[in-house]
């Protein structure tokens, strides 16, 4: 019991050694933020269709508008390290583009 | 009738305090992203889940001390402080992540920043533990946790294909992103089988004065208060696997969860996805923070009981007032609660073995079970629930650094 204590504390502590590292890596690859990217885009769309039936409230729609435009922020900063050519430029400009118009539909819905 | 009353209440009390914070963020997440895929982890979760809380909950009844104490007493003191060590770390993650959930439904419902509402949320909690009985944190907050069986609701709004729901609860692998989808099954059998759970529902039958005449009690209320609270797992999961995944819409926030329900259900669902929220992680906050102060005092001899008044059990009032208030400090700066709630889905998973395998050895005992030991069927799926574990704790280290 004693050895098997031993090997599971320091399993234990090299697990937390990586979830300290994992939290802190460089940024994802391409495909990755493209599919972050558009799942924001289609979460403003599907925002934006449910304030207009009146299932979300304003307050809502605007503090996921919000984390759109933080998750915008970021991919900015980070999509061009990850594309290397000029075709995957071309795909991550279409996709913040889209976003950016997903994001304006919904304060066009909102009126913010 | 006392007996059936006390079956009923129980079933209820599982079945409302079953969701938290860690299985609305994984399950919705694996929907989202693998459809109905990762239903067959959730059954799973669930089945272990209740066959270890029959088991410990048996100890108990039996032998009128908690697996924490059996754990201490049978294996000495240098080998327990190994689950108590572990279960104690993780366990204070899931607390905070707890934290985070009420605390990220109150902003979303205000539009006051999650961080503000993190010391609020801890004083609420100590000032019930302080003033109330076991009777009320436990039972209280899980009658008001009834409030998730809109997940049920709003899942069966969406008509799902039960054929391919069906499907699911058989193993299956995707095509491609497999890290992710081991990554999410370890996240959700972690919040499936965390061991505050088992723990404190041990703790429970000591507290609610179970003996041997309680056994049958035990057995309904782990199994079916767990299959049925498992039942809204898999609801959660339907519903994100019908709203998200169809739009391609993957969980980064705790934000983008509450459409599961807001699009089946209109205003009621987006109201009582808040309500869901903030009342299963509360009552999970006030759960886990008895479950780590029963911990330490089982694990030191000290006096306790939740019944009693804090002047006459200090020392375990003392951990559950300062624990509490220490969980809010990562929300209150700001740490994001779905992260927060991801790597402690992980790392509860890895904990398992330092608890599930010393069970194997308690429930064979027969100067402590005496005719309750273990049956060859119940020996074996402990086995097999061991077996799991180890499989976790192995898996968790490559699959937070590949799929997390």
């Amino acid at each position: 019991m004693q050895a098997f204590a031993m090997g599971t504390l320091r399993i234990g502590a090299m697990l937390a050694l990586a979830l300290s590292a994992s939290a802190c890596g460089s940024p994802p690859p391409l495909d990755k933020q493209l599919e972050a990217v558009s799942s924001w885009t289609a979460t403003m769309q599907l925002a934006r269709d449910e304030h207009g039936s009146g299932a979300i409230t304003t307050t809502y729609a605007t503090q996921l508008r919000d984390a759109a435009l933080a998750a915008l922020e970021e991919s900015k900063q980070t999509i061009g390290q990850a594309a290397h050519s000029k075709t995957d430029s071309s795909y991550a400009a279409a996709a913040l583009d889209s976003l950016r118009t997903a994001i304006r539909a919904l304060n066009a819905e909102t009126g913010s | 009738m006392k007996k059936w009353s006390e079956v009923a209440l129980g079933v209820i009390t599982s079945i409302g305090g079953f969701l938290e914070v860690g299985s609305i963020a994984t399950s919705t997440q694996g929907g989202a992203e693998f459809g109905y895929r990762l239903a067959w982890v959730l059954v799973l979760g669930t089945l272990s889940l209740a066959l270890l809380m029959e088991m410990t909950g048996r100890l108990a009844a039996v032998s009128k001390r908690t697996y924490v104490d059996l754990l201490r007493e049978r294996f000495g003191y240098r080998f327990f402080l190994l689950p108590l060590v572990a279960v104690f770390l993780v366990s204070f993650l899931v607390l905070a992540s707890e934290i985070g959930g009420v605390s990220i439904a109150l902003q979303m419902a205000t539009g006051i920043n999650f961080a503000w509402w993190a010391i609020p949320v801890a004083l609420l909690g100590w000032v019930l533990l302080w003033r109330g009985t076991f009777g009320i944190v436990e039972k209280g907050t899980a009658l008001l946790g009834l409030v998730a069986l809109v997940f049920a609701v709003g899942a069966l709004k969406l008509h799902p294909a039960w054929p391919a729901v069906g499907h699911g609860m058989l193993p299956s692998l995707p095509s491609d992103n497999r890290a992710r989808y081991w990554y999410l099954a370890v996240s959700i059998l972690g919040a499936s089988i965390s061991p505050y759970l088992y723990l404190f529902y041990s703790a429970g039958a000591l507290e609610d004065g179970w003996t041997m005449e309680h056994l049958g009690v035990n057995r309904v209320t782990a199994g079916l208060g767990n299959v049925f609270g498992g039942g809204l797992a898999v609801a959660a999961l339907i519903a994100a696997a019908l709203v998200l995944a169809p739009r391609e819409i993957k969980v980064d926030r705790y934000e983008q969860i509450a459409m599961v329900l807001a699009s089946p259900l209109g205003r009621a669902g987006f109201v009582l996805f808040l309500a869901t929220l903030c009342i299963t992680c509360f009552g999970s906050t006030l759960e886990i923070v008895l479950a780590l102060a029963y911990l330490l005092a089982q694990g030191f001899g000290w006096s306790w009981s939740e019944n009693l008044k804090p002047e006459k059990d200090a020392r375990f009032a003392t951990v559950y007032t300062v624990l509490i208030l220490l969980a809010a400090v990562p929300i209150a700066i700001g740490a994001n609660p779905l992260t927060l709630t991801n790597v402690s889905m992980v790392a509860t998973a890895a904990s398992l073995p330092v608890t599930v395998i010393p069970l194997l050895a308690l429930m064979n005992d027969g100067d402590i079970l005496m005719k309750h030991v273990n049956g060859w069927a119940s020996n074996v799926a402990l086995v097999v629930i061991a077996l799991l574990s180890v499989a976790l704790l192995v898996a968790a280290l490559p699959l937070q650094l590949l799929g997390g």
